[in-house]
């Protein structure tokens, strides 16, 4: 974490990502509050790959800037509010609030947790990763795909009608 | 042909006087043919004297050993550190240099390939449809994407009213992000790959599917029916086909047990086989997978020319849309290098790497799998989009997981297996080509159950004319 | 649970690279399917008809030219024969058979370009279209050769034809005819089996015979739904009741059997020529009439078998040297009223492409 490169790289990343997540609720446009979602999720991904976790970072940016995001937009563009003007509701003061309380407990967690280097020493995480899903913790890893195929059969089910079967455009990844 | 028999008709003069190619080069004057037989007299001895210093093994490690950039690097790395410089500077320089090398290589690989590419693929479509292609501006044509892209930048940029203009400006230039992207875990040579990440197909999988915020983006910003249809055909294709890719990739990862490229290439060559003879419908699956994801004929329904003129860009004008029409072709040389590194070898052949660049021999790899993409384009009609996200997911997908189960299988019992290569791996080419066959003939049956497949019948030849009456007793 | 789903209306043209002209199709669609489907033309007016009523029936000729200018020949044909039969001018053999040839030459080109676009209509590129235009191109020669003109030909005259083609054109025409079929297998052979054209254009757009005959249609698109119905035969004009020849009839009446049915008229329209060519006296290409032809009064519908259907002519005179009224009866016009009802909950590819087998002409359509 000394060499110059990766300060500057984690402070670009994380100015990234503060100022795109600051975008988010201040766009007025609910699709351009999207597209800084999508640029504070890659920025996201950089900051992973400063911590040399180069597995989590990839399946950040495939799962959330390449899936979750292409969801939001199809939920977004088929209802038909999508191009109100996103500033004027009244949750705004409860919006603040719950968030501001969630940043300062947050924030205390972080200040009290005493952070150290990683527990072992690694070369590349995608084994370690591998070998833990299928050896200390395949049960949530088999409860997640049971929940995932549950998701899966869920979405079919809800968009079949008894005439057609067109709108196959859903996202499931 | 004689006189009399001469055809008349320009057209029919004008066929039987194109000479091919080598009458043509041959009646070049003598001067130029004198220059020509120096040059390749010269070549050839270039080649020799090459030849020499590989074997004697002169070459190696050097730093001017051409046949793998990354030497230079390496001593370049060498130097720096052995000079005097401040450490913090030392390391900087020590990545910067290299990073700035190969940033500058992989931008003027793409961007050399938009200055070429168009030409070479109008001409070779023009030779599939026996005519000419871009013959005027320059010598043979090859100023044409010039001259396409200057008029495309003279040209007026049309804002359609009500477009979201930051939503409108971003898309040309996202869409090439993943282009460029794409090619930096890609291995030229044995120490020459942009940055050889642990996770590189994860890599791959990821930025592939980066591409479809720019096609939604382009499509809502139009503010525009068609765009938008385009937009929406668009993405649900693209997405429909990534699962086909990541199941390929799987396999390929099963196999060679690493998602490193250069150690997937390593695999590829040190078992002296290449994945597409062992796993051919994983390689073919990636292939028009691929042609999905990058909107190319057969699967470029979301340009469909003749139907919704240009699909999410038809409000794009100038230089716009012309960005969006180079990535495709920036894309599909990506495709080629990935097909190759996967699927092909990547720049081993056999033992010819230690004579020939690697990057030249991965570079003639892409030109084929390139070759292969425009013939297609060439010959096939393009499919509707339900035929489109049928075939996606009733088929590719179920035979890609089922194969792929198939291929955990035989790599686990390749690696406990202790026979020597060319048995144990003919065997599960043998297998994976057997069952992917037989799966594949199973499975379109099941599908196909209830349609005629047949080739229909020929139409009825009839001299009495009628009306209803005559056509029930025609049709019996 | 349903979604409920908001239709939007789409406006495929004027300008569009699959309308074959400049033809407006509004589409209220419903996702990709269309719910209505409204047919608005008359971008291509260029009031013929009333402008034919200042011209001689001779100046009148290159109208024809204009209104199917895919089918020139037939067009200039078809109001020769209707002024023919209005004022009783007898036409030599000479000239019957060189208007033979040249329709079916004619017919040739028109049905060639008429599949080429269709099957680049269902996204080709081109590459089958330019396969046909080879054989095209070879034919707009022969038409150069003998009158000039490519497209707009104008060489069909009252009592005959305009000039007797030059002594290049009998051997380059044999040498055509020579090569035909064999390249007309080729694109059989390329596109039959093609599962992908198959997958396009079978049970797409289906007329059954009752809608065929109850729109009027004429043409191969009546003749693909199983009709067997052809002016060269039913009411032979011309010397074609000297040919023999088949009638191609579909079964189905989808756009596939549109296509084969037009595919397999080029190798009757060969046979055609082979005969004509062997038949065809030496003689006199036109008869002489006066500059002004002034027909008796009455009226005339006469109708021959266009590429594109029956095209009719329909004369009124009043002594005169122009006509009173002068209506062109347009096959691409009647057929194309179907495409009301083939829309139907149709998707728009479907659409497009049965538009596409229907073959109209714009110009035709508008005159």
């Amino acid at each position: 974490m000394d060499s110059p490169g990766i300060v500057i790289g984690f402070y670009m990343m994380a100015g990234l990502a503060l100022g795109s997540g600051t975008l988010v609720f201040l766009a007025r446009n609910l699709l351009h509050a999207l597209a800084f979602l999508v640029i504070s999720f890659l920025s996201m991904a950089g900051l992973f790959l400063t911590l040399s976790a180069d597995f989590i970072a990839m399946a950040q940016i495939l799962i959330y800037a390449g899936s979750i995001s292409v969801l939001m937009v199809f939920a977004v563009m088929l209802t038909p509010l999508a191009s109100r003007d996103n500033g004027n509701t009244i949750y705004v003061l409860p919006g603040l609030l719950a968030a501001g309380g969630i940043a300062t407990f947050v924030g205390f967690l972080a200040l009290d947790t005493s952070w150290s280097g990683p527990a072992t020493d690694f070369t590349t995480t995608i084994d370690l990763i591998g070998n833990l899903l299928l050896g200390k913790y395949v049960l949530a890893f088999e409860i997640a795909s049971v929940l995932l195929l549950f998701a899966l059969i869920g979405a079919i089910m809800l968009v079949q009608t008894s005439s057609s079967d067109q709108e196959e455009g859903e996202a499931d990844d | 042909m004689s006189e009399n028999t001469r055809s008349a008709t320009p057209m029919s003069r004008q066929i039987a006087e194109h000479h091919s190619l080598l009458d043509r080069t041959l009646a070049l004057p003598r001067p130029i043919l004198v220059m020509l037989s120096v040059l390749l007299v010269g070549f050839a001895m270039s080649q020799i004297a090459i030849g020499y210093l590989v074997i004697s093994g002169q070459l190696d490690g050097k730093w001017y050993d051409i046949r793998d950039l990354g030497n230079a690097m390496i001593s370049l790395d060498g130097v720096i550190q052995n000079s005097e410089m401040d450490s913090r500077i030392a390391s900087t320089l020590a990545y910067l240099i290299p990073t700035l090398a190969g940033a500058t290589g992989i931008v003027s690989i793409v961007g050399g390939w938009l200055l070429i590419g168009p030409w070479v693929e109008r001409r070779l479509i023009a030779k599939f449809q026996i005519r000419q292609g871009p013959n005027r501006t320059g010598p043979f044509g090859l100023l044409q994407t010039l001259a396409d892209a200057l008029k495309l930048m003279q040209k007026e940029i049309i804002i359609p009213s009500g477009a979201d203009r930051f939503l409108y400006f971003v898309p040309p230039v996202a869409v090439f992000i993943p282009a460029i992207l794409g090619w930096a875990p890609i291995p030229w040579s044995p120490k020459m790959s942009y940055a050889d990440l642990d996770v590189g197909v994860l890599f791959v999988i990821a930025i592939s599917s980066l591409g479809v915020l720019a096609v939604f983006m382009a499509g809502w910003a139009s503010n525009n029916h068609y765009s938008l249809l385009g937009a929406m055909r668009t993405i649900a294709m693209m997405i429909s086909y990534e699962i086909p890719i990541s199941v390929s990739l799987l396999a390929v990862v099963l196999l060679t047990g690493s998602t490193k490229l250069s150690e997937i290439v390593l695999w590829q060559s040190e078992h002296g086989v290449w994945l597409v003879m062992l796993i051919p419908f994983a390689a073919l699956a990636f292939l028009f997978a691929s042609t999905a994801e990058i909107n190319r004929t057969p699967n470029d329904i979301g340009e469909a020319e003749s139907e919704i003129v240009a699909g999410f860009y038809t409000e794009y004008s100038g230089m716009k849309a012309g960005l969006f029409m180079g990535v495709e072709l920036a894309n599909a040389i990506l495709v080629g290098a990935l097909m190759s590194t996967f699927f092909l070898g990547g720049y081993t052949m056999f033992g010819l790497e230690t004579w020939i660049p690697g990057y030249l021999i991965l570079a003639t790899k892409i030109g084929l799998v390139y070759f292969l993409f425009v013939w297609i384009r060439a010959t096939l009609p393009r499919f509707r989009l339900d035929q489109l996200m049928g075939f996606a997911w009733k088929f590719l997908i179920p035979v890609s997981i089922a194969l792929m189960f198939l291929t955990a299988i035989e790599s686990s019992i390749l690696v406990r297996w202790d026979v020597p290569n060319f048995l144990s791996l003919g065997l599960i080419g043998l297998v994976n080509i057997t069952s992917a066959a037989g799966l594949t003939f199973v499975w379109l049956r099941v599908l196909f159950r209830d349609t005629d497949l047949s080739t229909p019948p020929a139409p009825i030849l009839t001299r009495e004319m009628g009306g209803l009456q005559a056509a029930k007793v025609l049709r019996g | 649970m349903t979604t409920s789903t908001e239709p939007y209306i789409l406006n495929i043209g004027p300008q569009h690279p699959s309308t074959h002209g400049v033809f407006r199709l509004r589409v209220v669609m419903d996702g990709e399917k269309i719910k209505d489907l409204d047919m608005i033309v008359g971008y291509l007016h260029r009031s013929m008809e009333k402008l034919a009523e200042e011209r001689t029936f001779t100046q009148n000729i290159p109208f024809t030219d204009r209104a199917d200018y895919l089918a020139a020949m037939t067009g200039n044909l078809g109001l020769a024969i209707a002024v023919e039969r209005l004022a009783g001018v007898e036409v030599p053999e000479r000239a019957e058979y060189l208007r033979v040839i040249f329709s079916e030459l004619q017919r040739i080109a028109s049905h060639a370009m008429a599949n080429g676009t269709l099957i680049s209509d269902a996204g080709a590129w081109q590459t089958p279209l330019l396969y046909m235009f080879r054989e095209r191109e070879k034919i707009l020669d022969l038409f150069e050769m003998t009158c000039g003109a490519r497209l707009t030909t104008n060489y069909m005259r009252i009592g005959g034809v305009a000039f007797d083609p030059p002594v290049e054109f009998w051997p380059a025409l044999q040498e055509l005819v020579d090569e035909l079929p064999d390249r007309i297998d080729e694109y059989h052979e390329l596109l039959v089996s093609n599962e992908v054209f198959l997958a396009r254009t079978r049970g797409v757009g289906v007329i059954s015979p009752e809608d065929a005959i109850n729109a009027s249609l004429t043409g191969p698109a009546l003749r693909g739904s199983g009709i067997p119905w052809d002016l060269r035969k039913a009411d032979p004009y011309s010397v074609y009741d000297r040919m023999e020849f088949d009638v191609v009839v579909g079964r189905s009446g989808d756009v596939y059997d549109r296509f084969m049915v037009r595919m397999s008229e080029l190798y009757q329209s060969v046979k055609i020529i082979k005969q004509a060519m062997s038949q065809i006296p030496a003689g006199a290409h036109k008869t002489d009439i006066p500059l002004a032809l002034r027909p008796d009064e009455g009226e005339i519908y006469s109708r021959i078998e266009s590429p594109r259907g029956e095209i009719g002519f329909f004369l009124v005179s009043d002594g005169g040297p122009s006509p009173y009224r002068f209506h062109i009866r347009a096959p691409s016009l009647i057929n194309l009223s179907l495409l009301h009802e083939l829309g139907r909950d149709a998707a728009l590819s479907d659409a497009i492409v049965t538009l596409g087998s229907l073959d109209i002409v714009v110009g035709e359509i508008d005159r």
